[in-house]
């Protein structure tokens, strides 16, 4: 009878399951050693401090995008929203001192909650509701930056030492990143919240069905969405001292995403793996220092890139969700 | 026909059939899908195909569809040998399938659908040919026309009822099929599984008229359906053929034995009424909701089964809805324990002890890609926690004591719950409200749809125990039988109100009683 043979299951192994695990950890350990291949300085010379120091606020940025993947939404408006509260940062520093960090942590997360709000009230899709906050976000910076780059004055920049303090070569921002990443997976592994959220990414209408209340746990997931951008604010301050609507920080968007699918977060909700992520954000920023060690000339960087990136999330992505709605 | 009659008994006939399986076997890995599987099929027949979910009728459907190879074995059509390579060859053959999830645009029109795979063909150039509307319209009207059916050809697919559209489905399969040879081999794969109980009656007798253009293998779980459709019926039980019988040598509670290869066992019903008197756990006062259902009363109490029937469009499905809290009614009230409530949602109503297993169970029952286990702890979730954070450990253990209560298979709770079976799906729905202290309202909406009827029997059994736990259910049932069967009372709705109701411990309704009131 086949209630017989059911009934035995023996773990196996398995191997897409072992590569959702490890798949982003290998390839980016791949790179890694492609590059000390051709280049052996490279770890020597600090290599993999610049690799963890570029990756820093791209990790921050893809963190928050992924909160939001996955529960189904997807939030064009978070490098924005950064870069937003960077520049207030360095434009309130002088004045509130130690607790300006504070403050923007507090505001960003009052932005995506807002976010939140509109995407779980008006039921439009996130991708065109948060291209319009998108929009007003870039013309707040501009307007708090008065269109010019905002220098954080030395007596301040105590933040600069979350970059340039180091542990084993990697500067204490990306450990920030690292700890971050690791609460994030027990949040969404170990609390009913957390649980919810990938629920409501996996099938609204049956965690409607369910009793779970969807505008809630869609605006508490924009909000933390929103911290975690606020914390990316303040890895620009403190990697480059100042902030610009068109320095560092203003092209982090897409970055973001990309480390997040790379990470094997499905754009489609439900699946994400925050640790995961910090190998996404990784590889994302190992993929230009490659093509370098590989000699490839500065013209075809992008190309490669590009490629690269199809490539990477061609393998990563997890081919599981199908949404079965009929 | 007849003259075949004689050697037929054992499946096997000697003369040249419709269609004829040698000797058929398919493996996936260590699995005999289909083991050894040989039958035949004649002209004009209507065939059944009956089994228990994973026994292989799908596979076997598949073979005959082209989309599996079979590793060993012959298919032969009128005597010639067919070797598929594809879907396509299998249509070019004269082999249409009307499958269980619906294949049409519905944002086309009937002709429209019926034109854009007209012989399947995929000649070179018919893709530039300018689309001929006229010619298509005058086309689908001849196809509709074959099958008995008098839609109007330039309708949209999508305004079309259930039924309509399954007889489309049916003209198309006919029309691909007869293209090319005389005598199509059309299977209709469960097509009942979702028709409401007049409309299987519609579709029976639309059997009925193809069966004078081909030979039809007709899939269903409803045995009374087979008997009155089927002049013969095959068996299949785990991936082997048990059984070929002739219509009249056999009955249902034969073929249920042969299918299951156990006897089903009838339960007595309790007639200890022990809540009768009592205030009712949820009563509706003249409840009605615009163009769904209005005027409607009716009590639940606490410990009994009270069925609520009616066709598609009667408004019951609304109806469980609104008590739930996911709708909401316009007009009347609703008292629970005697108390009038307002502002009811779902939150209230799960607070209030109510749980719902949906009709749409892999939309609306379930998260599919979460475990089992974290499926059964989405909602009462106190037990797997420590503190704030659950404890994944003890969310296990817990499932598995559910997996085994319920006799979930497989026992592997960590397992994404769309990857069981329809069957053991719906079981863990059950466990998810059965694991409430508090549920004292259960309603359920066809909780049977798409179960083999093994596991019909278990969620039935499960039914009459939270029943007999004092838990007050409203059940929408898929057969009358069904409700029959289980009840204590019956409430019977038609267009949106209540047309009949009956007392099962003081009533003996008749099915016929009941669809009198029905249509």
């Amino acid at each position: 009878m086949t209630q017989l043979t059911s009934n035995l299951i023996a773990p196996k192994f398995d191997v897409k399951k072992a590569w959702k695990i490890f798949g982003p950890f290998a390839i980016f350990a791949i790179l890694f050693v492609i590059v000390i291949i051709r280049n052996s300085n490279f770890l020597s010379g600090g290599g993999l401090g610049v690799a963890t120091q570029v990756s820093a606020p791209i990790l921050m940025v893809a963190l928050s995008q992924s909160l939001v993947l996955n529960i189904g939404s997807i939030d064009l408006s978070n490098a924005a929203l950064s870069l937003l509260g960077a520049i207030i940062l360095a434009v309130s520093l002088p004045r509130l001192g130690v607790s300006a960090p504070v403050f923007i942590l507090i505001l960003t997360t009052l932005f995506g909650a807002v976010n939140g709000a509109l995407v779980a009230y008006t039921r439009a899709p996130s991708f065109a509701l948060t291209l319009g906050t998108l929009g007003i976000f870039q013309t707040a910076s501009l307007v708090v930056s008065k269109a010019t780059s905002v220098y954080v004055d030395n007596n301040d920049s105590y933040l600069g030492h979350l970059n340039n303090n180091t542990i084993l070569t990697i500067p204490l921002i990306f450990y920030v990143g690292v700890l971050l990443a690791i609460l994030l997976w027990a949040f969404l592994k170990y609390t009913t919240i957390g649980r919810s959220m990938t629920a409501v990414g996996l099938n609204e209408t049956g965690s409607v069905f369910a009793g779970l209340r969807i505008k809630r746990i869609k605006i508490l997931a924009f909000a933390i969405s929103g911290l975690v951008s606020g914390v990316a604010g303040i890895t620009i301050i403190s990697q480059s001292g100042s902030a610009s609507p068109n320095g560092l920080g203003s092209d982090l968007l897409l970055p973001g995403i990309a480390a997040a699918i790379v990470g094997g977060t499905s754009i489609l909700g439900g699946v994400t793996n925050p640790i995961n992520v910090v190998f996404g954000s990784l590889i994302i920023s190992m993929i230009p220092i490659t093509t370098t060690a590989l000699g490839v000339n500065a013209q075809a960087q992008s190309l490669i890139y590009g490629f690269a990136v199809i490539v990477v999330a061609a393998f990563t992505l997890s081919h599981a969700r199908k949404n079965i709605v009929k | 026909m007849s003259l075949f009659k004689a050697t037929e008994k054992n499946g096997v006939t000697t003369g040249a059939s419709a269609l004829s399986l040698r000797n058929i076997k398919i493996t996936f890995g260590d699995l005999v899908a289909v083991d050894n599987v040989s039958f035949d099929i004649q002209e004009r027949e209507v065939v059944g195909l009956i089994g228990e979910n994973g026994a292989g009728k799908s596979t076997l459907l598949k073979i005959l569809a082209g989309v599996y190879k079979p590793d060993s074995g012959t298919i032969e059509l009128s005597g010639e040998a067919k070797k598929f390579k594809g879907p396509q060859d299998s249509l070019d053959a004269g082999i249409g399938i009307v499958h269980q999830e619906q294949s049409l645009f519905t944002n086309l029109s009937i002709a429209e659908n019926l034109e854009f795979v007209s012989g399947g063909s995929s000649k070179s150039g018919t893709i530039f040919k300018p689309f001929n509307w006229v010619k298509a319209n005058k086309n689908a009207a001849l196809a509709l026309g074959k099958v008995g059916s008098k839609l109007d050809p330039r309708t949209r697919v999508g305004d079309l009822s259930f039924i309509d559209r399954q007889m489309v489905e049916i003209a198309k399969a006919m029309k691909v099929s007869t293209a090319k040879v005389s005598n199509p081999i059309i299977i209709l794969d469960e097509p009942t599984s979702l028709l409401e109980v007049h409309e299987t009656e519609a579709l029976e007798r639309e059997i009925a008229k193809i069966k004078d253009l081909g030979s039809v293998i007709f899939v269903s779980h409803r045995l009374d359906e087979v008997m009155r459709v089927c002049d013969r019926i095959i068996v299949l039980r785990d991936g082997k053929l048990v059984a070929i019988k002739d219509r009249d040598d056999v009955n249902q509670q034969e073929l249920f034995q042969l299918m299951m290869g156990h006897e089903k066992k009838s339960q007595p019903r309790s007639y200890q009424r022990k809540h009768q008197g009592d205030t009712p756990k949820v009563e509706l006062r003249e409840v009605g909701k615009k163009g769904e259902f209005r005027g409607v009363n009716l009590k639940l109490v606490a410990g009994e089964i009270t069925a609520i029937i009616g066709t598609n469009g009667s408004g019951r499905e609304d109806l469980c809805k609104a008590i739930y809290g996911v709708k909401s009614f316009d007009t009347g009230t609703m008292l629970i324990d005697g108390k009038e409530i307002n502002h009811w949602n779902v939150q209230r109503a799960i607070e209030s002890g109510f749980g719902l297993v949906p009709a749409e169970r892999k939309v609306e029952g379930l998260i599919g890609g979460l475990s089992a286990a974290d499926n059964i702890s989405l909602i009462f979730n106190d037990d797997v926690k420590n503190g704030f954070l659950i404890n994944p450990k003890k969310n296990l253990a817990i499932a598995k004591e559910w997996f085994e209560e319920l006799d979930i298979r497989p026992r592997a709770p960590q397992k994404e719950l769309e990857k069981f079976s329809g069957g053991n799906q719906q079981k863990a729905v059950l466990a998810k409200w059965l694991k409430s202290k508090e549920l004292s309202v259960l309603i359920l909406d066809h909780p049977l749809r798409g179960l083999d009827p093994g596991a019909a029997e278990t969620v039935n059994s499960l039914i009459r125990k939270a029943a007999a736990e004092d838990t007050a259910v409203l059940l929408l049932g898929d057969t009358m039988e069904e409700v029959l069967d289980i009840a204590d009372q019956i409430s019977v709705m038609k267009d949106g109100e209540v047309t009949g109701s009956f007392d099962l411990h003081v009533d003996h309704p008749s099915t016929l009683d009941l669809l009198e009131k029905m249509v």
